[in-house]
């Protein structure tokens, strides 16, 4: 330990040199006046676990230089750790871990994310009352001057934007709450994309836009949930009909990665010809907030959550997702979920 | 809570966008596919080149469908196939496809008859009209 042991004593934060093994090198004494001496016990208790919530322990040992900050459960409160430094590398590595009691914190991020799921919500009854009104008039056997249905056809557009961005804020404070959670049921992924595709057929036809599946029926089935793929599938889908010109085209791809003769994996490529991302964007299409640069050609903007969402669903289903594009040519949205068979 | 390691950091792989973008400028796309497909023997694990090779797909096939007759055009086999189809080194699908093309049938009625996905059905049809094994009469 370089730092002056007084003073480190006396700071109020509870502080503590801790092994890889969860023995306890040194605390001061608000560690002391907060843990007593449960402290050893599920200090063990974490080392022992390598992998998981209760594991903790072990991701301060792992081989980065990045100051890693966790928030850990102890006894019943909500503890956020810092690794301040760490110390003997080599032999008997040890950490120094800052320990800081953030339940009230997360309790208030909590209330506010169910306030926020509650609002939204509530907001999705009277709007889908408003679409389906709207759908009537419009699909109704009736002869409306073309203004009149031009400005239903816009207000229609406008209640599908406002219904993808409450769908958005919804996922987004489910993900924050910790309540997104994948179903295990088995997914027939043909169906998804054609159910996702044809979704968004009469949206895709209404702005002379090709939107096309190109995978064949034997696509393999996989372990999750039905209804947050088809949503991740959409979302892409939505977001490649915002930048893709009249006249453009849309395919919605799968392909089977094979292992031994075995299905290991499927590959869903949702790809357009729009305007293409710019280079130095790619990297942070998948941050929340993130819109991208390019202005969309059907107006309006977004949550930038759509992607964000996108990618928590992949990977709660063990996936990865990765994005190629080319300025000016088209983006392609690349989806690698794995095929779980029954032990 | 949430105590995932943190992951090694990625070894950059090739700026594909750029190298894409170069490619269909100087070459264009069936060079720029063929040479895709080889970058992905040589980089199997990386899933964004999947992504490259169907933006080309995708744009090969919008192309396609950009003949002024769109979906009514009809695909006709070539003289030189006709004559010399021993140099055309068809895979079973393409043999397929040529096998229904009588010069009556317009792509749409292709589609429905092929036993492919439509995406892909164009894909082949495109990938015939570039080797020159048919010709899509405007």
């Amino acid at each position: 330990m370089t730092a002056p042991r007084g003073l480190v004593d006396h700071l109020p934060k509870p502080i503590a040199v801790i092994t890889e093994s969860g023995a306890i090198e040194y605390h001061n004494n608000a560690f002391d006046e907060t843990f007593g001496n449960d402290a050893a016990q599920w200090l063990k208790e974490a080392a022992r676990a390598v992998a998981g919530e209760r594991g903790w322990l072990h991701g301060f040992f792992v081989d980065s230089d990045d100051l890693r900050t966790i928030d850990v459960e102890i006894e019943g409160r909500v503890y956020r750790v810092d690794r301040i430094m760490r110390v003997n590398e080599g032999e008997s590595p040890a950490v120094a871990l800052a320990f800081e009691d953030v339940t009230r914190e997360r309790e208030a991020e909590q209330a506010k994310s169910d306030f926020t799921a509650q609002i939204v919500h509530d907001l999705r009854g009277p709007l889908s009352g408003i679409q389906g009104t709207l759908e009537f008039i419009l699909s109704a056997d009736t002869k409306l001057d073309t203004m009149y249905s031009d400005l239903l056809q816009e207000a229609q557009r406008e209640s599908e934007r406002m219904m993808n961005l409450i769908n958005e804020i919804l996922d987004f404070s489910k993900i924050k709450s910790g309540n997104f959670t994948v179903e295990q049921e088995p997914i027939r992924v043909a169906g998804v994309l054609k159910r996702a595709v044809r979704s968004l057929q009469s949206v895709a036809a209404r702005d002379e836009i090709f939107l096309v599946s190109a995978h064949g029926r034997d696509v393999p089935q996989i372990i999750g949930s039905v209804e947050k793929l088809t949503q991740a599938v959409i979302n892409l889908i939505s977001n490649s009909l915002k930048f893709t010109p009249q006249k453009g085209l849309i395919s919605v791809g799968a392909q089977i990665e094979r292992k031994n003769d075995l299905p290991e994996a499927i590959v869903i490529t949702v790809t357009d010809s729009g305007m293409g991302i710019k280079a130095d964007e790619l990297r942070t299409i998948w941050e929340k907030y993130k819109q991208s640069g390019t202005k969309s050609l059907r107006g309006g903007g977004g949550t930038g959550l759509g992607l964000y969402i996108v990618k928590q669903i992949v990977e709660a289903h063990g996936g990865e997702i990765s994005v190629a594009s080319v300025e000016g040519v088209g983006t392609s949205m690349v989806l690698r979920l794995p095929v779980k068979r029954a032990a | 809570m949430s105590a995932n390691p943190i992951p090694p950091p990625a070894r950059p792989g090739p700026d594909w966008s750029r190298l894409v973008g170069d490619s269909l400028k100087h070459h264009g796309l069936w060079h720029t596919y063929g040479k895709l497909h080889e970058a992905r023997r040589a980089y199997p694990d990386d899933l964004s080149l999947r992504g490259y090779v169907e933006i080309i797909r995708n744009t090969i096939v919008r192309d396609f469908l950009a003949h002024p007759k769109g979906m009514q055009a009809v695909p006709k086999l070539s003289a030189e196939f006709m004559s010399n189809f021993d140099r055309f080194n068809l895979n079973a699908q393409e043999g397929y496809l040529v096998s229904l093309i009588d010069g009556r049938l317009d792509i749409q009625k292709l589609i429905i008859l092929s036993p492919f996905d439509p995406f892909n059905t164009v894909f082949i049809l495109a990938k015939l009209q570039a080797e020159r094994a048919i010709t899509v009469p405007q």
